[in-house]
């Protein structure tokens, strides 16, 4: 019986050309119009070293990367022995592997699987007269033992090789109907494995780091500037070719520090502005952070989180910067903290970071990790819409006297910014009165950080997003949140398919939080579930700074990253939440 | 300038706020020079941006009666950077401390002169730390004993004239803020420079390094000499690092395109293969295929 989804895993060193198989058999799966996630893993080398990708293909919408793969391709067994416990071959897998490689087939790994030698070098070497085409080759034996278009492989593949060197998209041509050739010799090994979809409309593959720059584009962004930091770059390299397109610059600079002290100074000048990094640098940033709280100038970071602290594990992803996000710097100031939970929220979240940011003229930042941030995945080209916000200035009744931080019922200002001729003003970190003049008195700052504060309020009241998934009574409640949100939906859904009553919980908007909500949300499950990938548990602290969850009732799944939540994880979470008598666990310290 | 009535007197950029320096700053020098300057530029404040960063000095944004923004320690280069490069038609100035610019924001000031970016960096150099008062910093002279130097500065220090010149600026010059007149002169040419101009002001500080600092600049302050080759780093670097004289003017001047000339010329390079300016839509659709 043929398959409605289809999970390949492709594993070899740097040079094997993985991660390009991955990216055209997605392209192609986005092209008919399939869901696809797409996550790759690489060792920490620059260049060569092991890598490895699993493309996730559906009829359905997917939440989440698979936990086993149905095939699973590899050109080197060693590198394959890097990824163990990462990439898991499922029982009744079709192994194909290069029949040239001198280590043997490991034992014990998925005993029932066809594993299947293929001479993928020498296909290679052979029709595209270089053995650097195997991984095309690879491509030709997917689409005819799997059902993948060979029209959209052969369109994605001219897409890819197009103006590249002469004769290098004619040569990839011949070794993919090679590959082709020789999967046709293997007969019906895969028939069981082989898709069945109808054809839709094209879907575009985006990462979460160029969804957020589109967001950023989308949104008005006209200045961004930033320090490479790995796993959020690509929102620098993409703005760095489409900003000027729209008219705005990119500034890469010497630092963090710089980056963020230059989208203060261009929000103050009245451009809407961002920087993006990930955990090192929002830590550079921090103080700027306070700056941006003091003199109220809207201010927007997309932080993608890896693995901490200090340089950690600077490719993989893990949810514990959000304390950082949250709690990082000295005073009493006021920020508003956004997650993204898939490639499209970080679209979404982009854009309601620079209304927030506008309409109540606080730094906000948006917490991705390297789980979304890095992994493609298909989007209708219909989904990208969202209102936008712009700033507020003065009316010219406010300009007679103009009063930067006037006092007003909801503590947002009017803001003016340099070419007002009327709404001249100078600022500064300094706490200050009405009109941004320095104030250290006791009853000035009691003043301004009320005011500062309240403006939390109608961002609570009126933008509190939160995903409420499930029935509306259940037995179990799971607490989540970012990229957690999409494993946990998944084994929420099949634990419910199979008689179960789960319900979940994830907040969009981290701070302020959505304490109403929430509140209703825990009225109405019986027992708690948190799951998160962070060691110290932060989110469940983090709940507890607001709410207190009920004593024993409560189970706490919490670890570290390195390796992305699936949903069997959850799903046998779940389970053992069910039966065992959960209790509330002292978590650490 | 034309024979016109000026718009703005040197007044005009004066707010109310009453510098909170010490009487006899040397800072309040620069701060007139600055105004008067300012005039001679007939800079209309609502297109003006002073941006600083914490020090004595750094003070001075609240004092002038343009766009201000006073912002954290070292930083001063990073949000004119902002400033200058997200509104390229504002005319945008820098001012701060020997510490704030050269200790913290040490790695902000070669990166501006290295991108040449356009904007007026006048640093007060005092050749102490005044706000916290009293410690050693980077162009305190080797051997000076200060608050956190006991036994006399380990250190040695730098010129920052000779670093700028060194590390891409393309106007540099030095001022002694005792000299209003000529410190006006120079501002006014550096406001006027496009590109990065640096002006390293010599501003005593009577409260920390006495009254011998003043009395010292003066005595050593001399104006370079005439037909001095401006336009050769190796000729300005001469007037670098000197230690019985101080030499006050234009050491070092040349024309560059400066980061926002370059980066203007890359918003017509990606606009020249567009028909319009892409919507949403025309980039999310640039991803898929071509029907």
């Amino acid at each position: 019986m043929p398959s409605r989804e289809l999970t390949l895993g492709i594993v070899g060193s740097g040079g094997d050309g993985v991660v390009t198989v991955g990216d055209i058999i997605s392209q192609a799966a986005a092209f008919e119009g399939l869901n696809v996630i797409k996550t790759e893993a690489y060792g920490p080398q620059i260049r060569g070293g092991e890598s490895s990708c699993n493309v996730r293909i559906a009829v359905k919408h997917i939440e989440a990367q698979a936990d086993r793969v149905d095939v699973l391709v590899v050109f080197n067994w060693p590198d394959f022995n890097r990824f163990k416990g990462e990439m898991l071959p499922g029982d009744d897998a079709i192994i194909l592997y290069e029949a040239s490689d001198p280590t043997p087939v490991p034992e014990g790994i998925a005993t029932k699987a066809q594993k299947i030698a293929v001479p993928f070098v020498q296909i290679a070497t052979e029709s595209a007269g270089t053995k650097a085409a195997k991984n095309i080759v690879t491509l030709g034996l997917l689409a005819e033992l799997f059902n993948v278009s060979k029209d959209a492989i052969r369109a994605a593949i001219t897409k890819r090789f197009s103006g590249k060197k002469a004769g290098l998209l004619d040569a990839n041509m011949k070794g993919f109907e090679a590959g082709i050739a020789y999967a046709k010799t293997l007969g019906s090994v895969a028939e069981a494995k082989k898709l069945e979809y109808v054809k839709g409309s094209p879907k575009v593959l985006l990462s979460g780091n160029e969804a957020c720059a589109i967001g950023a584009l989308h949104a008005g962004c006209r200045f961004f500037a930033g320090y490479p930091i790995t796993p959020s770059s690509e929102v620098l390299h993409f703005l760095s070719e489409w900003l000027p397109r729209l008219g705005g610059s990119v500034v890469q600079t010497e630092d963090e520090l710089s980056a963020i002290g230059a989208v203060v100074g261009a929000s103050f000048a009245g451009v809407k502005s961002m920087t993006s990094t990930s955990g090192p640098g929002l830590s550079l940033m921090t103080e700027t952070l306070g700056l941006a709280a003091m003199a109220e100038v809207p201010t927007v970071v997309w932080n993608v989180q890896r693995g901490g602290p200090s340089t950690g594990l600077p490719t993989k992803s893990e949810q514990s910067d959000l304390f950082q996000a949250v709690f990082a710097g000295h005073g009493d100031q006021p920020r508003v903290v956004l997650s993204a939970e898939d490639v499209e929220t970080c679209f979404h979240a982009t854009v309601d970071a620079f209304n927030l940011a506008e309409e109540y003229q606080i730094p906000v930042i948006i917490l991705a990790d390297q789980a979304i941030a890095q992994r493609r995945e298909t989007i209708r080209p219909e989904s990208f819409q969202h209102a936008v916000v712009g700033r507020r200035v003065p009316t010219a009744e406010e300009m007679a006297p103009y009063r930067r931080y006037k006092e007003t019922a909801d503590g947002v200002s009017p803001m003016s910014f340099p070419g007002i001729k009327e709404g001249i003003y100078q600022t500064n970190g300094l706490e200050h009165d009405e009109s941004g003049r320095p104030n250290s008195m006791h009853l000035m700052h009691e003043k301004m950080s009320a005011k500062r504060y309240r403006k939390l309020r109608p961002i609570r009241d009126k933008h509190q997003d939160f995903y409420r998934m499930g029935p509306e009574k259940a037995d179990l409640g799971v607490l989540c949140w970012g990229s957690s949100k999409g494993p946990v939906l998944e084994a929420m859904e099949a634990a419910n398919a199979a008689g179960a009553k789960v319900a979940a919980f994830s907040p969009k908007m981290l701070y302020p939080f959505p304490k109403a909500p929430f509140l209703e949300f825990l009225k109405s499950v019986n027992q708690i579930l948190v799951i998160e990938v962070s060691y110290a548990a932060q989110f469940y602290k983090y709940i507890r700074t607001f709410v207190d969850l009920p004593e024993g009732r409560v189970k706490v799944f919490a670890r570290s990253g390195g390796k992305n939540l699936t949903v069997p994880e959850v799903a046998e979470q779940i389970r053992k939440t069910l039966t065992d008598k959960p209790m509330r666990e002292e978590v650490l310290i | 300038m034309s024979a016109t009535v000026p718009t703005y007197t040197a007044g005009d950029y004066r707010t109310d706020l009453k510098p909170v320096w010490c009487a006899g700053c040397g800072d309040f020098g620069a701060l007139t020079a600055l105004y008067r300057a300012m005039a001679e530029q007939q800079w209309n404040p609502w297109e003006t941006v002073v941006v600083s960063g914490i020090g004595c000095s750094s003070r001075l944004p609240g004092y002038v009666a343009t766009y201000g923004f006073n912002g954290i320690h070292g930083r001063a280069l990073t949000l004119a950077t902002g400033v200058k490069v997200a509104r390229p038609e504002l005319h945008v100035v820098a001012v701060g401390g020997d510490g704030d610019g050269l200790a913290f924001g040490g790695n902000h000031f070669l990166h501006s002169c290295r991108r040449n970016l356009d904007v007026t960096y006048l640093l007060m150099d005092n050749e102490i730390y005044g706000l916290t008062k009293g410690q050693v910093a980077p162009t305190t002279p080797q051997g000076d004993k200060t608050k956190s130097t006991y036994y006399g500065n380990p250190e040695p220090s730098f010129d920052p004239c000779e670093l700028a010149i060194s590390v891409g600026a393309t106007w540099v010059g030095r001022a002694f803020s005792g000299d209003v007149k000529g410190t006006v002169g120079l501002i006014s040419k550096a406001l006027a420079h496009r590109g990065f101009a640096f002006l390293n002001i010599m501003s005593p500080c009577v409260t920390w390094r006495g009254e011998d600092q003043f009395k010292s600049f003066k005595a050593k302050a001399r104006p370079l000499p005439e037909g001095h080759d401006r336009t050769s780093r190796a000729a300005a670097l001469v007037f670098t690092r000197e230690k019985d004289v101080m030499s006050l003017g234009v050491l070092y001047e040349i024309k560059a395109p400066s980061l926002i000339d370059r980066l203007a010329e890359m918003k017509v390079l990606a606009s020249s293969k567009q028909t319009k300016e892409p919507t949403t839509d025309d980039i999310v659709r640039s991803f898929l295929p071509k029907l």
